[in-house]
């Protein structure tokens, strides 16, 4: 049972690490070949964890409704949301336009899915500026760096800002738009690399202690 | 798209806005209501793409085809499903450790070509041409070598941060906090400009054109806050007599 449950799963890890890194760096039809070949099945295999989520979902929101939980009508408005994207898609087999202009898959796109996304990541913008505010305290020579970058940035983008520095840092004959390349070209990247640095590095080495087995949390316990 | 479609979908895409901006004011079973229909549309969405896009052209048509080979991720995506079987649960380690290994296998060339050797490259590429630089790019090119090394010895956890070493680092953080920065100006600004565009909607569907959408759902939004704060206060108001 062992080599069912452990060393055959492992051994799968192993062999697709292995094949999928060497295909890398092999310059040959055959590697290309497997290499597109294992890119499709992720995506099959991917499809069907995404239908794990799914059914996770819809199962914790029956559940709720069923035992009539605090706020189980909500739920319901999950399965809603759901049947309206999906609903749509059947009828126009997944194609956002067809030949007469917007399909019902479009329309529930355009007038459902996007703005529900859009206003979702927008009203983030409130509670990021909030928490500026909470959290931006210039406490230390090191905060008022990360302060002063972060102003600069939003100041240099939009017009009131740039007339302000026009008005008042005008004579220096550096332009906002110039001082927040050179911010995003210069020390940010610097700060960017040794960070992009540092995440190649553990990545690199999880992947090989994930590949020989040596990290295997991903597989639960017993 | 009938004009009555375009007016019923100015007057949801309408209503849906307002609907998540009033969480602004307060909680509410409006905001609850649009927060549910995300999350529900959002996987109808992602639902019909791997449907249509995946399972229908890399799955479907192969098995039509006599194409046997896809049953292999076929099973191993289905053996996913088994978590849902506490006593078989053991059987989806074989489509997780397929992920795991095709992922990993993947991850260390690409981050050793584009997170590590081409940050390296870029870093130290320009520090050989500085015959043909000007002053000005010579003194970036050094200040972002002289940067990077200053974060990567805030990174080293190897030797105790002390003596030189800490100094060296203490200005590797100061090249973190400008790229913090900017990272967060940016996206504020990403944010607003997703503000923005919710804005011009809800003006856009203002029109008589849409009947007023946004005015007549923005006015019945305030009457049921009004209602609901005066009967609160009623209820309040009655606790306190009691």
């Amino acid at each position: 049972m062992k080599l069912i449950k452990k060393q055959i799963p492992l051994a799968i890890v192993f062999f697709f690490g292995v094949l999928t890194l060497a295909s890398y760096y092999v310059p040959h039809k055959v590697s290309v070949d497997f290499m597109e070949m294992m890119n499709k099945w992720e995506n099959i295999v991917s499809a069907f964890a995404f239908f794990l989520g799914l059914i996770s979902l819809f199962y914790s929101h029956y559940h709720k409704i069923s035992r009539k939980a605090d706020g189980w009508g909500y739920s319901l408005f999950v399965y809603i949301g759901f049947f309206a994207m999906v609903v749509p898609a059947i009828l126009c087999h997944g194609k956002l336009m067809g030949a007469a202009g917007q399909t019902a898959l479009g329309w529930s796109f355009s007038f459902m899915y996007n703005p529900l996304s859009a206003t979702m990541f927008a009203v983030l913008a409130f509670y990021i500026v909030s928490t500026a505010y909470r959290s931006f305290r210039i406490k230390s020579l090191q905060a008022f760096v990360l302060f002063m970058a972060a102003f600069l940035l939003i100041l240099g983008k939009v017009p009131l800002g740039q007339i302000i520095w026009d008005s008042v840092l005008g004579w220096t004959g550096a332009g906002v738009d110039q001082v927040i390349e050179w911010i995003m070209g210069v020390p940010a990247v610097a700060g960017k690399r040794g960070i992009m640095i540092g995440i190649a590095i553990g990545a690199i080495v999880t992947s090989f202690k994930i590949i020989f087995g040596i990290e295997r949390q991903y597989m639960g316990k017993d | 798209m009938s004009e009555t479609w375009m007016i019923a979908g100015a007057w949801i895409a309408a209503g849906l806005t307002v609907f998540l901006f009033s969480f602004l004011y307060k909680d509410n079973p409006f905001f609850k209501i649009a927060e549910h229909l995300y999350l529900g549309a959002g996987m109808g969405w992602w639902f019909q793409v791997y449907v249509y896009n995946i399972l229908g052209p890399k799955v479907w048509t192969p098995l039509v085809n006599h194409d046997w080979m896809v049953l292999i991720p076929a099973i191993l995506g289905l053996s996913l499903v088994t978590q849902f079987v506490p006593k078989i649960s053991w059987v989806s380690r074989y489509g997780f450790t397929f992920l795991m290994g095709y992922g990993s296998g993947l991850a260390i060339p690409a981050g050793l070509s584009t997170d590590f050797i081409s940050q390296i490259g870029g870093t130290i590429r320009p520090l050989s041409m500085m015959a043909s630089m000007t002053p000005w790019a010579i003194f970036n090119s050094l200040l972002v070598a002289f940067g990077v090394i200053c974060v990567l010895f805030y990174f080293f956890f190897s030797v105790e941060h002390k003596g030189h070493f800490k100094k060296v680092s203490n200005i590797g953080v100061y090249f973190l906090m400008i790229y913090f920065g900017a990272a967060f100006g940016n996206t504020v600004m990403a944010r607003f400009s997703l503000l923005y565009g919710r804005f011009d909607d809800l003006y856009t569907f203002s029109a008589s054109k849409y009947l007023y959408a946004t005015q007549i759902i923005l006015a019945g939004m305030i009457i049921y806050f009004a209602i609901h704060g005066l009967m609160n206060r009623g209820k309040k108001q009655a606790e306190a007599v009691n």
